[in-house]
Order: structure tokens, then C-alpha cells, then sequence
């Protein structure tokens, strides 16, 4: 369907610059998340794209063709809403049809293309509600199908599930993946919720500072996240001071530090003796009574149902974050053994 | 204890404000010759003489056009207003709001012998009705102003932007969803327009032409050498008009407010 193609993008507000000269490549039909905090310009972006928003320079092309200077309502966007702005005075069927109107659709198409996509949402027998009769979640059903019935070149969704509770935005999540899929459309999502952006995405985008910190599939930006910034922003993270003790034959060194040793991949040339920052997820430590590992003590423990979240001090005095199952636990004052596998480790492209 | 005062008083108030119109009612329904209340005996005789009257038809004739017209102009500007100051204003917004309620600010006369001056000074004159709608169209305006303003505050942007990404240009979301959404302020707004259109008079008693009377003029000529129950059946019909104009809108158009 439609490559979407964003170049040396920027926004500026008077002196301040929201948007600082992105550039990604969507691919057809490809689920391209914009992660961020707030103010990172993840919403302008989409905006821009949209066409809500001027641009200051840089351009956008659909399929190769800049449509900078075409208006909102010219190109061809399906847009879904934080707050689903569907439109209160019409019937779910009503919401439906605005669009199809407007592109002259003849009635017994448009018919036929609004139960399509009512049954793809399973809303077909709330056709004649109005949107005040529906729950939030049905709501949210509405709303992409409204933005989908069009059958636009891409699909815009700005932080869909931000007004949901915890468990809907779950089974939305799954629900908004698998629609996506099938309808094979160019999606590009707004979000803050990191686990959104995980679980949903073929590609994330995480911004901060109106600047791309790293684009990535999900698993790469969790295992391999390029700063400490894009590490912390997308989980828990222990910043350890390494030192190297040898380079190995495979391009590779190997690292002693408060936990044990590390092997990371060197690709700055470092030498021995030099002191690196590495990163390690919290639940990529193994912790245990006897050991294997460096002996630390439970200073405090969280339960959360399915996991268990540890803060230890380690022999140097030092803290670390752990998390595990909880299948075994360990109270605050617990003498304790941790231990991480060398290849758990990732160096931070920004260490010294 | 203080919701019984409480009760009483609004009571009082009522009984304030609607007492006078209901004397004036009973009164129109006077057999006798002065405008008495009691009524003196009960009978439809001024009704009779006020709907042979040419010179009061021709002035309820004269104050519906104008009200009507009046209405129409300030319907269209004020909601244009109200929508600049909502979605567009900024940082002007306080002086948008201070500018377009000034009208209700300053006394009716200033305005009204500013405007004489002032249609005198460009060549327009009183000769016909135009200053006289101007001088309406500006102490209504702002009632439409406030209304649709007030409505357009519970209207969220993101409708128009929905309707914009659904391919509808500015029109387009204006008509079919904009103006179905804020139709109460509208309408609310151009009611109190109409009514008040209707009820002005120093500035019609300014800005009239020679000859041509609205019905508040009308009266008050009527009354400084007459003193027959005529004016009161007068009064009387004008109140009922203003209630049918209410009804009227209110059947066809719906004032009551769009619940989400």
C-alpha cells in the first residue's frame, strides 16, 4: 500500500524547536511506534503527518510524493484519537458513513464496507447506538473503525489506549495488532507506555527532545538500547563501572566488575585497563542462597503479583536492582548470592 | 428552616417581576374607558380597536422586520465571533471579549447618539432603516456572542480534526458537525437577540426615520396623550408574539442541549 517516507522533519514554535530533523522510513504495511515522554515531539511528529500541524522544513512523502503542502482532509490519513473524538450527534453507523460520504462512496457500497468493518470491531449490533451509549472501550472500537472504513493509505493512532484501565488496554493492544496485520495498513502509533510500544510495534521510534534516540525493533531497543536515557526510558537498568581485562580473538572483550565478569562485543577499540559503563537488566540476574555469585544483601523487596523486585548492596556497597519469579523469596537482611552471565551485559555506546 | 426562607424569597422575586405583566394583562381585558385594575368588567373592546388600529399594525409590522433582520446579522457575526474567540483568539482573547460585550458596557443613549453622529458624518443618514439595524445588530450582538461562545466551550477540537482527516474541508465541518453541536447557543443566542431586537427603544428613538415607528416608539407616543386599556392589549399581544417566537423555535429547532 504506502511506503511513508519522513526527512530531515522539524517543527519549530518561535524559538523552540519541538521537532529536530527526524528522518525514518516506514515500510508498506510495516507498525512503527513513536516512544517517548511527554514534550519528546512524538505527537507533533504525527501531527505533521497528519497534517494538523505546519511544517518548518524537511519533508514527508507518501509513496515518493511530498505531501507537505497537501491538506489534512487531502491526504488520505485514518486517524484514530486520544479521547476517540467520535462525533456525538451521529449513530456508530452515522460516525461510519461521514467518511464515506465525503468520498462520494454510492449507499450500497457504503453499506456493505460499514458492516464489513463493524464486524471486524464486533460492533455490528451497536450500529445505531451513539457513541454516549457506548463504553470506552467500545468507543475506542468506533474510532478505528471510523479511521479503517475509509480505507486510507495509513493509519494514524495518537496514544489510542491512554483513557483505558489497565486490563482493556491489554486486550486492546492485542486487538489493535491483529486488525493492523490483517488489514495489512501503514501504522504509525503514539505512545508513552513503553510496554505499548513493545508488544504492538514491527519498528520503535523512541524520541526525546524532539531528536530520534534510537529507531529499532522492540527486542534491540530492549537489549541493545543505545544510551542510558532509551535504557532507562524502556525498562529497569543497573549502570555498572566495568574494567577491561583482555581483548579476545572474536572482536569481543572480556570485563571484570562488582558482579563478575562480562563479555561484550568492542567495537571503540578498547584497550586493557580501561574503565567502560555496561548495563544489565534487572531480571537478568540470577539470585540464590548458595550461590553462584558475589554475595550481596536484600535491602528491600517488592511483590507484584507475577514478579518480584529486589534492591541488593553488594559486598563494595554498591546497589543493584534484581528482578525474578517470585517461586523464591527473600526478606529484607537476607544474605544472598548474585550472579549475571557474562553475556547478559551490553556496553552503552555514550560510556567513556 | 432556611430552605423555607430560602423558597419564600424566590418567591417575592417572582412575584416582583411577574406581577406587573400579569396587571398589565388584566388590565387589556377592560370594558370601561382608562387603563384600570381591576379591569372594570371584562370584554376583548381594545382588542377590537387595537386590530383596526393601522398605525399600531404598521408599527408591529415594522418592529418584526426589524428584530427579524436584526436577528439574521447578528446571528451570523456573533457566531463568527464566538468561534475567532474560542479556537483562534490566543492572547487576544480578553480583548476580543472585552470588545465585543462593550455594546452592553456602555449606556444604550452614548451609543445610540454616537451612532446618529456617526451616520450623519459618512452620508448615511436616518432616511432609511440601515442605521437603525445597525444600532440593533450591535446592543444584540453580544448576547449571541456569549451564547454560541458559551457552547463553543464544550465543543472539542478534535470533532473538526476527526471530520478533516475523514476528508471533509472547513465547510463541510463546519455544517455538519460544528453547527449541529453548538445549535442550542445559536439558537439561544438568536432568541435573545430577537427579543431584545424587539423590545429596544432609545436606540430606535434615535436612529428612526421620519414616519416610521417601531412598536416600543408606537406605544410611547400612544400613551403621552392616550391613556385607554389599547396600550395594555398592545403590551399584552407583544408578550404573547415574544412566547410564540420561544415555542416556535423551540418545536422546530430544539433549544434543549445536546447531552453526551
Amino acid at each position: 500500500m504506502t511506503e511513508v517516507s519522513i526527512e530531515q522533519l522539524t517543527k519549530d514554535y518561535g524559538t523552540h524547536r519541538a521537532v529536530a530533523g527526524i528522518s525514518v522510513r516506514i515500510r508498506d504495511g510495516e507498525f512503527i511506534s513513536l516512544l517517548g515522554p511527554s514534550g519528546c515531539g512524538k505527537t507533533t511528529t504525527l501531527k505533521m503527518i497528519a497534517g494538523f500541524e505546519d511544517v518548518s522544513s524537511g519533508a514527508i512523502r507518501f509513496d515518493g510524493r511530498d505531501v507537505v503542502n497537501v491538506p489534512a482532509e487531502r491526504r488520505d490519513i485514518g486517524m484514530v484519537f486520544q479521547n476517540y473524538a467520535l462525533f456525538p450527534h451521529m449513530t456508530v453507523a452515522g460516525n461510519l458513513a461521514f467518511g464515506l460520504e465525503m468520498r462520494k462512496v454510492p449507499k450500497v457500497q457504503m453499506q456493505e464496507r460499514i458492516a464489513r468493518v463493524l464486524d471486524m470491531v464486533q460492533l455490528t449490533s451497536h450500529a445505531d447506538r451513539y457513541p454516549r451509549q457506548l463504553s470506552g472501550g467500545q468507543q475506542q472500537r468506533v474510532a478505528l473503525a471510523r479511521a479503517l472504513v475509509i480505507e486510507p493509505k495509513i493509519l494514524l493512532l495518537d496514544e489510542p489506549l491512554a483513557n483505558l484501565d489497565a486490563k482493556l488496554r491489554e486486550e486492546m493492544r492485542v486487538f489493535i495488532r491483529d486488525i493492523q496485520r490483517r488489514v495489512g495498513i501503514t501504522t504509525v502509533y503514539v505512545t508513552h507506555d513503553q510496554a505499548e510500544a513493545m508488544t504492538m510495534s514491527d519498528r520503535v521510534v523512541v524520541m526525546f527532545g524532539g531528536r530520534i534516540a534510537q529507531c529499532g525493533s522492540p527486542s534491540d531497543i530492549y537489549e541493545k538500547p543505545s544510551s542510558i536515557e532509551v535504557a532507562q526510558f524502556v525498562g529497569q537498568v543497573n549502570l555498572m563501572t566495568m574494567v577491561v581485562e583482555e581483548r579476545l580473538a572474536d572482536d569481543r572483550v572480556r570485563l571484570s566488575g562488582p558482579l563478575g565478569e562480562a563479555v561484550v562485543p568492542n567495537p571503540h577499540a578498547l584497550r586493557k585497563g580501561e574503565r567502560v559503563t555496561v548495563a544489565l537488566r534487572p531480571e537478568a540476574i540470577d539470585i540464590s542462597v548458595t550461590g553462584p555469585g558475589q554475595s550481596a544483601t536484600v535491602l528491600s523487596s517488592h511483590y507484584s503479583g507475577s514478579l518480584m523486585d529486589y534492591r541488593l548492596q553488594l559486598a563494595d556497597g554498591s546497589r543493584i536492582d534484581v528482578q525474578t519469579f517470585p517461586r523464591q523469596r527473600f526478606a529484607e537482611g537476607d544474605s544472598v548470592h548474585v550472579h549475571a552471565p557474562a553475556d547478559r551485559y551490553w556496553l552503552l555506546e555514550d560510556a567513556e | 428552616m432556611s430552605r423555607i426562607v430560602f423558597t419564600v424569597y424566590c418567591l417575592i422575586i417572582y412575584a416582583f417581576l411577574l406581577a406587573p405583566i400579569l396587571v398589565v394583562v388584566g388590565a387589556s381585558f377592560n370594558a370601561g374607558a382608562f387603563l384600570t385594575f381591576p379591569p372594570q368588567g371584562l370584554s376583548f373592546r381594545w382588542y377590537g380597536v387595537f386590530f383596526n388600529n393601522e398605525v399600531f399594525l404598521r408599527a408591529i409590522k415594522t418592529s418584526l422586520w426589524v428584530a427579524a433582520v436584526s436577528t439574521v446579522i447578528s446571528g451570523i457575526i456573533g457566531t463568527m465571533a464566538a468561534i475567532y474567540f474560542v479556537q483562534f483568539a490566543g492572547r487576544l482573547k480578553d480583548g476580543v471579549r472585552i470588545a465585543m460585550m462593550a455594546p452592553l458596557l456602555l449606556p444604550e443613549v452614548l451609543t445610540a447618539i454616537a451612532l446618529l453622529f456617526f451616520v450623519y458624518a459618512i452620508g448615511i443618514g436616518t432616511q432609511t432603516m440601515f442605521a437603525m439595524i445597525v444600532g440593533h445588530v450591535l446592543i444584540t450582538l453580544p448576547f449571541v456572542f456569549i451564547n454560541v461562545s458559551t457552547s463553543l466551550e464544550s465543543y472539542d477540537p478534535a470533532w473538526s480534526m476527526a471530520a478533516r482527516s475523514l476528508g471533509a474541508g472547513a465547510f463541510t465541518r463546519f455544517r455538519r458537525i460544528m453547527l449541529p453541536l453548538i445549535k442550542p447557543g445559536v439558537i439561544g443566542g438568536c432568541l435573545f437577540a430577537f427579543i431584545i431586537s424587539f423590545d429596544i427603544f432609545t436606540i430606535s428613538f434615535m436612529l428612526k426615520s421620519v414616519g416610521t415607528a417601531t412598536l416600543p416608539i408606537q406605544l410611547y407616543d400612544y400613551l403621552r396623550t392616550n391613556f385607554t386599556p389599547e396600550a395594555a392589549a398592545v403590551s399584552t399581544l407583544s408578550v404573547v408574539l415574544t412566547l410564540v417566537v420561544v415555542v416556535v423555535t423551540e418545536k422546530f429547532l430544539g433549544l434543549r442541549i445536546h447531552r453526551f
